[in-house]
Protein backbone atom coordinates (compact mmCIF):
# COMPACT_ATOMS: atom_id res chain seq x y z
CA UNK A 1 0.00 0.00 0.00
CA UNK A 2 1.36 3.76 -0.67
CA UNK A 3 2.93 5.17 2.02
CA UNK A 4 3.33 9.14 1.75
CA UNK A 5 7.26 8.95 4.20
CA UNK A 6 9.88 10.38 3.63
CA UNK A 7 11.54 8.00 1.56
CA UNK A 8 8.53 8.38 -1.65
CA UNK A 9 8.00 12.43 -1.03
CA UNK A 10 11.80 13.31 -1.00
CA UNK A 11 13.35 10.28 -2.08
CA UNK A 12 17.00 8.63 -1.41
CA UNK A 13 19.42 11.11 -0.07
CA UNK A 14 23.20 11.26 1.44
CA UNK A 15 22.63 13.89 3.89
CA UNK A 16 20.73 17.49 3.49
CA UNK A 17 23.03 20.63 4.20
CA UNK A 18 21.57 24.26 5.24
CA UNK A 19 23.45 26.52 2.65
CA UNK A 20 24.76 30.19 2.78
CA UNK A 21 26.20 32.12 -0.25
CA UNK A 22 28.50 35.03 0.41
CA UNK A 23 27.67 35.84 -3.49
CA UNK A 24 24.19 35.65 -3.64
CA UNK A 25 21.79 32.72 -4.81
CA UNK A 26 23.52 29.52 -3.07
CA UNK A 27 22.77 27.52 -6.71
CA UNK A 28 24.50 30.30 -8.76
CA UNK A 29 27.39 30.48 -6.77
CA UNK A 30 27.64 26.53 -7.20
CA UNK A 31 27.75 27.09 -10.71
CA UNK A 32 29.96 30.29 -10.71
CA UNK A 33 32.36 28.57 -8.45
CA UNK A 34 32.55 25.23 -10.43
CA UNK A 35 32.50 27.34 -14.33
CA UNK A 36 35.29 29.29 -12.85
CA UNK A 37 37.67 26.21 -11.77
CA UNK A 38 36.47 24.59 -14.85
CA UNK A 39 34.35 21.96 -13.20
CA UNK A 40 31.94 22.58 -15.71
CA UNK A 41 31.89 24.48 -18.95
CA UNK A 42 28.43 25.69 -19.16
CA UNK A 43 25.32 25.87 -17.41
CA UNK A 44 21.40 25.19 -18.86
CA UNK A 45 18.91 26.94 -16.82
CA UNK A 46 15.79 29.12 -17.12
CA UNK A 47 16.35 33.11 -16.22
CA UNK A 48 14.80 36.25 -16.18
CA UNK A 49 15.11 38.37 -18.77
CA UNK A 50 12.90 41.58 -19.46
CA UNK A 51 10.79 40.09 -16.64
CA UNK A 52 9.81 36.72 -18.81
CA UNK A 53 11.56 33.25 -17.76
CA UNK A 54 13.57 32.58 -20.70
CA UNK A 55 15.85 29.44 -21.27
CA UNK A 56 19.19 30.61 -21.04
CA UNK A 57 22.59 28.64 -21.42
CA UNK A 58 25.47 30.26 -19.97
CA UNK A 59 29.06 29.69 -21.07
CA UNK A 60 30.45 32.81 -18.60
CA UNK A 61 30.88 32.48 -14.85
CA UNK A 62 30.03 36.62 -14.37
CA UNK A 63 26.83 35.79 -16.45
CA UNK A 64 25.27 32.87 -14.67
CA UNK A 65 21.74 33.77 -13.17
CA UNK A 66 18.65 31.57 -12.22
CA UNK A 67 14.81 32.36 -12.11
CA UNK A 68 14.03 33.39 -9.00
CA UNK A 69 10.50 32.59 -9.53
CA UNK A 70 9.34 28.27 -10.49
CA UNK A 71 9.01 28.86 -14.11
CA UNK A 72 11.59 26.86 -15.60
CA UNK A 73 10.12 25.69 -19.30
CA UNK A 74 11.70 25.27 -22.63
CA UNK A 75 14.87 24.37 -21.18
CA UNK A 76 15.44 21.36 -23.22
CA UNK A 77 15.13 23.32 -26.68
CA UNK A 78 18.47 24.64 -26.17
CA UNK A 79 20.06 21.26 -25.73
CA UNK A 80 21.46 20.79 -29.17
CA UNK A 81 22.69 24.40 -29.04
CA UNK A 82 24.63 23.23 -26.25
CA UNK A 83 25.84 20.03 -27.49
CA UNK A 84 26.08 20.39 -30.81
CA UNK A 85 27.21 24.25 -31.68
CA UNK A 86 29.10 24.90 -28.57
CA UNK A 87 30.71 21.14 -27.95
CA UNK A 88 30.07 21.47 -24.83
CA UNK A 89 31.01 17.85 -22.75
CA UNK A 90 30.62 18.97 -19.22
CA UNK A 91 27.51 20.75 -18.93
CA UNK A 92 25.63 21.31 -15.37
CA UNK A 93 21.42 21.60 -15.85
CA UNK A 94 19.40 23.37 -13.56
CA UNK A 95 16.08 22.62 -13.77
CA UNK A 96 12.69 21.61 -12.09
CA UNK A 97 12.39 17.68 -12.13
CA UNK A 98 9.90 17.58 -15.11
CA UNK A 99 12.50 18.58 -17.57
CA UNK A 100 15.34 15.82 -16.40
CA UNK A 101 12.17 13.38 -17.40
CA UNK A 102 12.87 15.09 -20.88
CA UNK A 103 16.78 14.81 -20.45
CA UNK A 104 16.57 11.62 -19.14
CA UNK A 105 15.34 10.22 -22.33
CA UNK A 106 17.15 11.99 -24.41
CA UNK A 107 19.97 10.33 -22.51
CA UNK A 108 18.47 6.70 -23.21
CA UNK A 109 17.38 6.80 -26.23
CA UNK A 110 19.93 9.12 -27.81
CA UNK A 111 16.13 10.38 -29.36
CA UNK A 112 16.53 14.69 -29.91
CA UNK A 113 19.62 15.88 -29.71
CA UNK A 114 23.36 13.15 -30.14
CA UNK A 115 25.70 12.30 -27.47
CA UNK A 116 23.88 13.64 -24.36
CA UNK A 117 24.48 10.84 -22.30
CA UNK A 118 28.00 11.73 -22.08
CA UNK A 119 27.98 15.19 -21.96
CA UNK A 120 26.05 16.22 -18.63
CA UNK A 121 28.36 16.91 -15.92
CA UNK A 122 26.04 17.56 -13.07
CA UNK A 123 22.21 17.75 -12.45
CA UNK A 124 20.85 20.37 -10.19
CA UNK A 125 16.76 19.73 -9.42
CA UNK A 126 15.02 22.30 -8.12
CA UNK A 127 12.19 21.43 -5.88
CA UNK A 128 8.60 21.61 -7.20
CA UNK A 129 5.09 21.85 -6.06
CA UNK A 130 4.14 23.32 -9.40
CA UNK A 131 5.19 25.16 -12.20
CA UNK A 132 2.97 28.41 -13.20
CA UNK A 133 2.98 30.81 -15.91
CA UNK A 134 3.39 34.63 -15.32
CA UNK A 135 -0.59 34.86 -15.99
CA UNK A 136 -1.46 32.19 -13.94
CA UNK A 137 0.87 33.45 -11.39
CA UNK A 138 -0.49 37.24 -11.46
CA UNK A 139 -3.78 35.92 -10.96
CA UNK A 140 -3.03 33.62 -8.03
CA UNK A 141 -2.04 37.04 -6.90
CA UNK A 142 -5.27 38.60 -7.13
CA UNK A 143 -6.85 35.25 -5.56
CA UNK A 144 -4.54 35.53 -2.14
CA UNK A 145 -4.74 39.37 -1.92
CA UNK A 146 -7.23 40.83 -4.35
CA UNK A 147 -4.73 43.40 -5.65
CA UNK A 148 -2.82 42.81 -8.86
CA UNK A 149 1.08 42.97 -7.74
CA UNK A 150 3.90 41.35 -9.42
CA UNK A 151 6.10 38.41 -7.32
CA UNK A 152 9.49 39.07 -6.72
CA UNK A 153 10.80 35.71 -5.83
CA UNK A 154 9.33 32.46 -3.94
CA UNK A 155 10.25 30.43 -0.88
CA UNK A 156 9.57 27.58 1.43
CA UNK A 157 9.48 28.27 5.02
CA UNK A 158 8.13 26.20 7.82
CA UNK A 159 6.06 23.70 5.55
CA UNK A 160 4.75 26.79 3.49
CA UNK A 161 5.20 28.20 0.05
CA UNK A 162 5.78 31.32 0.46
CA UNK A 163 6.16 34.77 -2.44
CA UNK A 164 7.86 37.57 -1.71
CA UNK A 165 6.25 40.68 -3.89
CA UNK A 166 7.47 43.68 -5.22
CA UNK A 167 6.05 45.67 -2.69
CA UNK A 168 8.74 42.87 -0.04
CA UNK A 169 5.00 41.54 1.57
CA UNK A 170 5.20 37.84 2.00
CA UNK A 171 2.60 36.28 1.31
CA UNK A 172 1.76 32.63 2.60
CA UNK A 173 0.53 30.44 -0.47
CA UNK A 174 -2.18 27.76 0.10
CA UNK A 175 -1.50 24.37 -1.25
CA UNK A 176 -5.03 23.97 -2.20
CA UNK A 177 -5.42 27.32 -3.60
CA UNK A 178 -1.22 26.71 -5.40
CA UNK A 179 -2.60 23.74 -7.21
CA UNK A 180 -5.68 25.55 -9.00
CA UNK A 181 -3.17 27.74 -10.79
CA UNK A 182 -0.15 25.31 -11.76
CA UNK A 183 0.10 23.56 -14.97
CA UNK A 184 -2.57 20.54 -15.56
CA UNK A 185 0.52 18.50 -15.74
CA UNK A 186 1.96 19.35 -12.69
CA UNK A 187 -1.52 18.35 -10.65
CA UNK A 188 -0.30 14.65 -11.48
CA UNK A 189 3.30 15.08 -10.55
CA UNK A 190 4.87 12.83 -7.64
CA UNK A 191 8.50 13.47 -8.13
CA UNK A 192 8.19 17.31 -6.53
CA UNK A 193 11.49 16.21 -4.66
CA UNK A 194 13.35 15.85 -7.41
CA UNK A 195 14.34 11.92 -7.44
CA UNK A 196 17.23 11.49 -10.06
CA UNK A 197 19.45 14.96 -9.53
CA UNK A 198 22.65 15.04 -7.94
CA UNK A 199 21.47 18.01 -5.63
CA UNK A 200 18.07 19.19 -5.42
CA UNK A 201 17.63 22.51 -4.38
CA UNK A 202 15.34 24.44 -1.95
CA UNK A 203 15.04 27.89 -1.77
CA UNK A 204 14.75 29.56 1.79
CA UNK A 205 13.81 32.87 3.30
CA UNK A 206 16.81 34.89 2.50
CA UNK A 207 17.73 34.74 -0.59
CA UNK A 208 21.54 33.69 -0.40
CA UNK A 209 20.18 30.45 1.74
CA UNK A 210 18.86 27.44 0.47
CA UNK A 211 18.74 23.53 1.38
CA UNK A 212 21.21 21.27 -0.96
CA UNK A 213 19.71 17.93 -0.69
CA UNK A 214 22.57 15.87 -1.92
CA UNK A 215 21.74 12.25 -3.56
CA UNK A 216 24.50 10.97 -5.53
CA UNK A 217 28.05 10.01 -5.66
CA UNK A 218 28.40 12.99 -8.27
CA UNK A 219 26.76 15.51 -6.35
CA UNK A 220 28.63 14.57 -2.84
CA UNK A 221 31.80 14.47 -4.85
CA UNK A 222 30.68 18.48 -6.48
CA UNK A 223 30.08 19.53 -2.94
CA UNK A 224 33.14 18.58 -1.69
CA UNK A 225 35.39 19.54 -4.38
CA UNK A 226 33.76 23.21 -3.98
CA UNK A 227 34.56 23.66 -0.27
CA UNK A 228 37.86 22.92 -1.14
CA UNK A 229 38.66 25.65 -3.75
CA UNK A 230 35.81 28.08 -1.72
CA UNK A 231 34.84 27.46 1.62
CA UNK A 232 34.40 31.02 2.62
CA UNK A 233 31.59 31.42 -0.40
CA UNK A 234 29.65 28.50 0.19
CA UNK A 235 29.18 27.92 4.28
CA UNK A 236 27.12 24.36 4.47
CA UNK A 237 25.99 23.00 7.44
CA UNK A 238 23.88 19.82 8.03
CA UNK A 239 20.23 20.62 7.70
CA UNK A 240 17.72 20.08 11.65
CA UNK A 241 15.93 17.48 11.08
CA UNK A 242 12.73 19.44 11.45
CA UNK A 243 13.62 21.72 8.59
CA UNK A 244 13.54 18.18 6.13
CA UNK A 245 10.17 17.38 8.68
CA UNK A 246 8.36 20.80 7.41
CA UNK A 247 9.17 19.44 3.75
CA UNK A 248 7.94 16.36 4.47
CA UNK A 249 4.75 17.66 5.22
CA UNK A 250 4.66 20.45 2.62
CA UNK A 251 5.20 17.73 -0.51
CA UNK A 252 2.51 15.38 1.89
CA UNK A 253 -0.22 17.80 1.60
CA UNK A 254 0.64 17.99 -2.10
CA UNK A 255 0.94 14.79 -3.01
CA UNK A 256 -2.63 14.23 -1.41
CA UNK A 257 -4.25 16.69 -3.99
CA UNK A 258 -2.02 15.27 -6.70
CA UNK A 259 -3.24 11.81 -6.16
CA UNK A 260 -6.87 12.52 -6.01
CA UNK A 261 -6.36 14.26 -9.93
CA UNK A 262 -4.67 11.15 -10.72
CA UNK A 263 -7.57 8.64 -9.56
CA UNK A 264 -9.83 10.95 -11.13
CA UNK A 265 -8.70 10.69 -14.53
CA UNK A 266 -8.54 7.17 -14.02
CA UNK A 267 -12.00 7.07 -13.09
CA UNK A 268 -12.65 9.33 -16.53
CA UNK A 269 -10.91 6.85 -18.59
CA UNK A 270 -8.16 9.60 -19.71
CA UNK A 271 -4.30 8.98 -19.93
CA UNK A 272 -2.16 9.36 -16.70
CA UNK A 273 1.36 10.58 -17.16
CA UNK A 274 3.56 7.57 -17.31
CA UNK A 275 2.23 5.87 -19.74
CA UNK A 276 2.39 2.09 -20.01
CA UNK A 277 4.47 -0.73 -20.60
CA UNK A 278 6.35 1.34 -23.22
CA UNK A 279 3.69 1.41 -25.52
CA UNK A 280 2.72 4.62 -27.27
CA UNK A 281 -0.86 4.91 -26.67
CA UNK A 282 -1.94 2.93 -23.39
CA UNK A 283 -1.46 4.04 -19.97
CA UNK A 284 -0.33 3.24 -16.06
CA UNK A 285 -3.23 2.00 -13.73
CA UNK A 286 -2.87 4.73 -10.90
CA UNK A 287 -1.74 2.36 -8.83
CA UNK A 288 1.44 1.72 -10.98
CA UNK A 289 1.96 5.15 -11.27
CA UNK A 290 2.22 6.25 -7.77
CA UNK A 291 3.77 2.82 -6.40
CA UNK A 292 6.47 2.76 -9.29
CA UNK A 293 7.85 6.98 -9.03
CA UNK A 294 11.00 5.86 -7.96
CA UNK A 295 13.09 7.14 -10.27
CA UNK A 296 16.25 7.66 -9.05
CA UNK A 297 18.95 7.00 -11.05
CA UNK A 298 21.04 9.70 -12.34
CA UNK A 299 22.65 9.26 -16.02
CA UNK B 1 14.89 -13.94 -30.10
CA UNK B 2 16.16 -15.32 -33.14
CA UNK B 3 19.29 -14.91 -32.78
CA UNK B 4 20.03 -15.80 -29.69
CA UNK B 5 19.73 -19.61 -31.08
CA UNK B 6 21.83 -18.25 -33.37
CA UNK B 7 24.88 -17.45 -31.03
CA UNK B 8 24.03 -20.80 -29.27
CA UNK B 9 24.02 -23.08 -32.54
CA UNK B 10 25.68 -21.06 -35.52
CA UNK B 11 28.98 -21.78 -36.03
CA UNK B 12 29.74 -17.94 -37.06
CA UNK B 13 28.32 -16.44 -34.04
CA UNK B 14 28.27 -13.05 -36.04
CA UNK B 15 24.59 -10.95 -36.61
CA UNK B 16 24.94 -10.47 -39.89
CA UNK B 17 23.39 -6.77 -40.87
CA UNK B 18 22.87 -5.07 -44.34
CA UNK B 19 21.44 -1.29 -45.11
CA UNK B 20 19.50 -1.00 -47.95
CA UNK B 21 18.12 2.12 -49.54
CA UNK B 22 14.70 3.22 -51.00
CA UNK B 23 13.54 6.52 -52.32
CA UNK B 24 15.55 8.70 -49.85
CA UNK B 25 18.25 11.73 -49.08
CA UNK B 26 20.63 9.41 -47.86
CA UNK B 27 20.90 11.12 -44.36
CA UNK B 28 19.72 7.75 -42.26
CA UNK B 29 22.79 5.63 -44.08
CA UNK B 30 25.34 9.04 -43.10
CA UNK B 31 23.92 8.69 -39.41
CA UNK B 32 24.35 5.24 -39.79
CA UNK B 33 28.06 5.73 -40.80
CA UNK B 34 28.51 8.67 -38.20
CA UNK B 35 28.16 6.29 -35.20
CA UNK B 36 30.75 3.98 -36.52
CA UNK B 37 33.27 5.50 -34.39
CA UNK B 38 31.38 4.53 -31.33
CA UNK B 39 31.19 1.73 -32.86
CA UNK B 40 34.36 -0.16 -33.27
CA UNK B 41 33.96 -1.97 -30.44
CA UNK B 42 30.56 -3.59 -31.27
CA UNK B 43 32.24 -4.80 -35.18
CA UNK B 44 33.44 -8.41 -33.56
CA UNK B 45 29.82 -9.53 -33.02
CA UNK B 46 28.67 -7.96 -36.11
CA UNK B 47 29.09 -8.43 -40.08
CA UNK B 48 28.32 -5.58 -42.54
CA UNK B 49 27.32 -7.61 -45.46
CA UNK B 50 25.30 -5.23 -47.74
CA UNK B 51 25.32 -1.37 -48.17
CA UNK B 52 25.46 0.55 -51.25
CA UNK B 53 28.10 2.78 -49.47
CA UNK B 54 29.97 0.99 -48.19
CA UNK B 55 30.85 -2.99 -49.58
CA UNK B 56 30.81 -4.08 -53.25
CA UNK B 57 27.79 -6.53 -53.16
CA UNK B 58 26.34 -6.85 -56.02
CA UNK B 59 24.03 -9.67 -55.09
CA UNK B 60 22.07 -9.75 -51.70
CA UNK B 61 23.17 -12.19 -49.49
CA UNK B 62 20.36 -14.05 -46.74
CA UNK B 63 20.68 -11.78 -43.79
CA UNK B 64 19.69 -11.51 -40.23
CA UNK B 65 18.63 -7.87 -39.45
CA UNK B 66 17.96 -5.25 -43.22
CA UNK B 67 18.38 -1.84 -42.11
CA UNK B 68 15.88 0.25 -44.85
CA UNK B 69 15.76 3.87 -45.48
CA UNK B 70 13.36 5.58 -47.56
CA UNK B 71 10.04 4.95 -48.80
CA UNK B 72 8.94 2.39 -51.59
CA UNK B 73 8.27 3.99 -54.99
CA UNK B 74 5.85 2.49 -56.66
CA UNK B 75 7.23 3.06 -59.92
CA UNK B 76 10.36 2.17 -59.61
CA UNK B 77 11.13 -1.54 -60.84
CA UNK B 78 14.56 -1.50 -58.37
CA UNK B 79 12.56 -0.32 -55.43
CA UNK B 80 9.77 -3.74 -56.07
CA UNK B 81 12.30 -5.85 -56.45
CA UNK B 82 14.42 -5.13 -53.32
CA UNK B 83 10.94 -5.21 -51.36
CA UNK B 84 10.73 -8.58 -52.73
CA UNK B 85 14.08 -9.72 -52.05
CA UNK B 86 14.43 -8.70 -48.42
CA UNK B 87 10.94 -10.18 -47.81
CA UNK B 88 12.64 -13.30 -48.66
CA UNK B 89 16.69 -12.93 -47.83
CA UNK B 90 16.00 -10.79 -44.35
CA UNK B 91 15.39 -12.54 -40.82
CA UNK B 92 13.77 -9.01 -39.70
CA UNK B 93 13.75 -5.69 -41.09
CA UNK B 94 14.84 -2.61 -39.42
CA UNK B 95 12.76 1.05 -40.67
CA UNK B 96 15.37 4.08 -40.21
CA UNK B 97 14.18 7.20 -40.45
CA UNK B 98 10.54 8.99 -41.30
CA UNK B 99 10.62 7.83 -45.04
CA UNK B 100 10.36 4.10 -44.04
CA UNK B 101 8.76 3.95 -41.18
CA UNK B 102 5.96 6.82 -41.36
CA UNK B 103 6.35 8.10 -45.24
CA UNK B 104 8.17 11.38 -43.61
CA UNK B 105 9.26 13.87 -46.41
CA UNK B 106 7.29 11.56 -49.13
CA UNK B 107 4.19 12.17 -47.70
CA UNK B 108 4.88 15.84 -49.56
CA UNK B 109 5.51 14.63 -52.36
CA UNK B 110 3.23 14.85 -55.79
CA UNK B 111 5.95 13.65 -58.40
CA UNK B 112 5.99 14.22 -61.83
CA UNK B 113 9.56 16.28 -61.61
CA UNK B 114 12.77 16.08 -63.08
CA UNK B 115 14.88 13.86 -63.86
CA UNK B 116 12.21 11.15 -62.96
CA UNK B 117 8.67 12.19 -63.75
CA UNK B 118 7.34 9.04 -63.71
CA UNK B 119 8.14 8.48 -59.94
CA UNK B 120 4.70 9.95 -57.96
CA UNK B 121 3.95 7.51 -55.35
CA UNK B 122 5.48 6.54 -52.06
CA UNK B 123 5.12 4.03 -49.59
CA UNK B 124 6.41 3.72 -46.48
CA UNK B 125 7.69 0.18 -45.92
CA UNK B 126 6.01 -0.41 -42.12
CA UNK B 127 2.64 -0.57 -45.44
CA UNK B 128 3.57 -2.71 -47.18
CA UNK B 129 1.61 -5.55 -46.82
CA UNK B 130 4.48 -8.45 -48.32
CA UNK B 131 6.76 -7.19 -45.56
CA UNK B 132 4.12 -7.66 -42.58
CA UNK B 133 5.71 -9.48 -39.65
CA UNK B 134 9.26 -8.88 -40.94
CA UNK B 135 9.59 -5.21 -40.56
CA UNK B 136 9.45 -5.38 -36.58
CA UNK B 137 11.46 -1.86 -35.32
CA UNK B 138 10.69 1.32 -36.75
CA UNK B 139 13.11 4.03 -35.98
CA UNK B 140 11.69 7.89 -35.63
CA UNK B 141 14.08 10.93 -36.80
CA UNK B 142 14.97 12.77 -39.71
CA UNK B 143 17.43 11.71 -39.71
CA UNK B 144 18.28 9.23 -36.23
CA UNK B 145 20.54 10.68 -34.22
CA UNK B 146 23.86 7.98 -34.56
CA UNK B 147 23.79 7.65 -30.64
CA UNK B 148 20.04 7.01 -31.10
CA UNK B 149 21.45 3.85 -33.56
CA UNK B 150 24.44 2.64 -32.02
CA UNK B 151 22.43 2.73 -28.75
CA UNK B 152 19.30 0.71 -30.61
CA UNK B 153 22.68 -1.78 -32.50
CA UNK B 154 23.18 -2.61 -29.12
CA UNK B 155 20.26 -3.01 -27.48
CA UNK B 156 19.48 -4.92 -30.29
CA UNK B 157 22.71 -7.48 -29.46
CA UNK B 158 21.63 -7.62 -25.67
CA UNK B 159 18.71 -8.05 -26.66
CA UNK B 160 17.43 -5.20 -24.53
CA UNK B 161 13.60 -5.97 -24.53
CA UNK B 162 13.46 -2.65 -22.57
CA UNK B 163 15.01 -0.46 -24.91
CA UNK B 164 13.53 -2.11 -28.18
CA UNK B 165 9.62 -2.28 -27.38
CA UNK B 166 8.91 1.40 -28.27
CA UNK B 167 10.31 1.00 -31.58
CA UNK B 168 8.01 -2.22 -32.27
CA UNK B 169 5.03 -0.56 -31.33
CA UNK B 170 6.13 2.57 -33.62
CA UNK B 171 6.65 0.18 -36.65
CA UNK B 172 2.83 -0.22 -36.05
CA UNK B 173 1.84 3.23 -35.76
CA UNK B 174 0.69 5.07 -39.14
CA UNK B 175 1.14 8.73 -38.37
CA UNK B 176 3.79 10.50 -37.01
CA UNK B 177 3.46 14.76 -37.00
CA UNK B 178 3.75 17.50 -34.50
CA UNK B 179 0.00 16.78 -34.32
CA UNK B 180 0.67 13.85 -32.13
CA UNK B 181 1.92 15.75 -29.52
CA UNK B 182 -0.46 18.11 -29.46
CA UNK B 183 -3.50 15.85 -29.65
CA UNK B 184 -1.65 12.63 -26.93
CA UNK B 185 0.02 15.00 -24.90
CA UNK B 186 -0.85 18.83 -25.14
CA UNK B 187 -4.38 18.42 -25.72
CA UNK B 188 -4.60 15.59 -22.69
CA UNK B 189 -2.98 17.96 -19.83
CA UNK B 190 0.15 16.17 -19.98
CA UNK B 191 2.87 18.74 -21.43
CA UNK B 192 5.53 20.26 -18.55
CA UNK B 193 6.82 22.34 -21.43
CA UNK B 194 10.24 20.95 -21.11
CA UNK B 195 10.75 21.40 -24.73
CA UNK B 196 12.58 18.31 -25.47
CA UNK B 197 10.15 17.93 -28.60
CA UNK B 198 11.09 21.27 -29.90
CA UNK B 199 14.77 20.46 -29.59
CA UNK B 200 13.90 17.12 -31.28
CA UNK B 201 12.14 18.32 -34.39
CA UNK B 202 14.49 18.85 -37.25
CA UNK B 203 12.84 21.17 -39.35
CA UNK B 204 11.88 23.49 -36.17
CA UNK B 205 8.37 22.86 -36.94
CA UNK B 206 7.60 22.85 -33.56
CA UNK B 207 8.87 25.91 -31.60
CA UNK B 208 8.22 26.53 -28.26
CA UNK B 209 5.69 29.29 -26.64
CA UNK B 210 7.25 30.60 -22.80
CA UNK B 211 4.32 32.31 -22.10
CA UNK B 212 1.77 29.60 -21.98
CA UNK B 213 4.72 27.06 -21.49
CA UNK B 214 3.43 24.60 -24.45
CA UNK B 215 5.02 23.69 -27.52
CA UNK B 216 3.72 25.25 -30.80
CA UNK B 217 3.43 23.79 -34.35
CA UNK B 218 3.39 24.39 -37.67
CA UNK B 219 2.29 22.08 -39.91
CA UNK B 220 3.96 22.96 -43.30
CA UNK B 221 7.02 22.58 -42.38
CA UNK B 222 6.40 19.09 -40.20
CA UNK B 223 8.33 16.32 -42.13
CA UNK B 224 6.46 13.55 -40.48
CA UNK B 225 9.33 11.96 -38.98
CA UNK B 226 7.67 10.87 -35.53
CA UNK B 227 11.06 12.46 -33.61
CA UNK B 228 8.76 14.86 -31.19
CA UNK B 229 6.14 12.50 -29.65
CA UNK B 230 9.24 9.78 -29.30
CA UNK B 231 11.07 12.35 -27.54
CA UNK B 232 8.36 13.27 -25.71
CA UNK B 233 8.72 12.72 -21.52
CA UNK B 234 5.33 11.72 -20.92
CA UNK B 235 4.52 9.57 -24.13
CA UNK B 236 6.59 6.63 -22.57
CA UNK B 237 8.72 5.92 -19.92
CA UNK B 238 11.34 3.53 -20.52
CA UNK B 239 14.44 3.84 -18.96
CA UNK B 240 14.99 1.69 -15.47
CA UNK B 241 14.79 2.77 -12.41
CA UNK B 242 17.14 0.74 -9.92
CA UNK B 243 18.89 3.12 -6.89
CA UNK B 244 21.83 5.18 -6.33
CA UNK B 245 25.61 3.85 -6.24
Amino acid sequence: MLSLNEKFLIGSYKKVFFVRSQRGNPVETLFKLMLENGLIDGVLTCSEKKGKATPSLFLKANQVKVNPLNSYFGINTLLKRALQKYRLNKLAVFAPPCVFDGLNKTQYFGIGSNWTKTAVALKVGLLCTGALTENSRQLEVIHLTGEKEKVKRYFYDRANLVYQLESNREIIVPVNVHHKYILTACRYCLNMGAKGTDITYVPKKEPNEGLFIVRSERGWYTIAQVQKIAPADLKLRVSEKEETEELVSLLRDKSLLNINDILERVELGLPTPKWSDNKLRKFYRAWNSIEGNFEEEVF
Amino acid sequence: MFFKDKILNDEEPKLSIGFFHLSSCSGCQVAFLDMFEAAVEILDTVKLVYSNMLTRQKEIPYLDVAFVEGALCLEDQHHLNLIRELSEKSRIIVAIGGCSSFGGVRRLSCGNQPPQPQHQSFVPITEVELLKGKVKYAIPGCPPNSSLLYNFLLALLELNDDFLQPFEIMALSKKASGFDVIAEVVNKGLCVGCGTCSAACPTRAISFKIECAKPSFNPSICVHCGSCLASCPQSFKPYPQPTYT
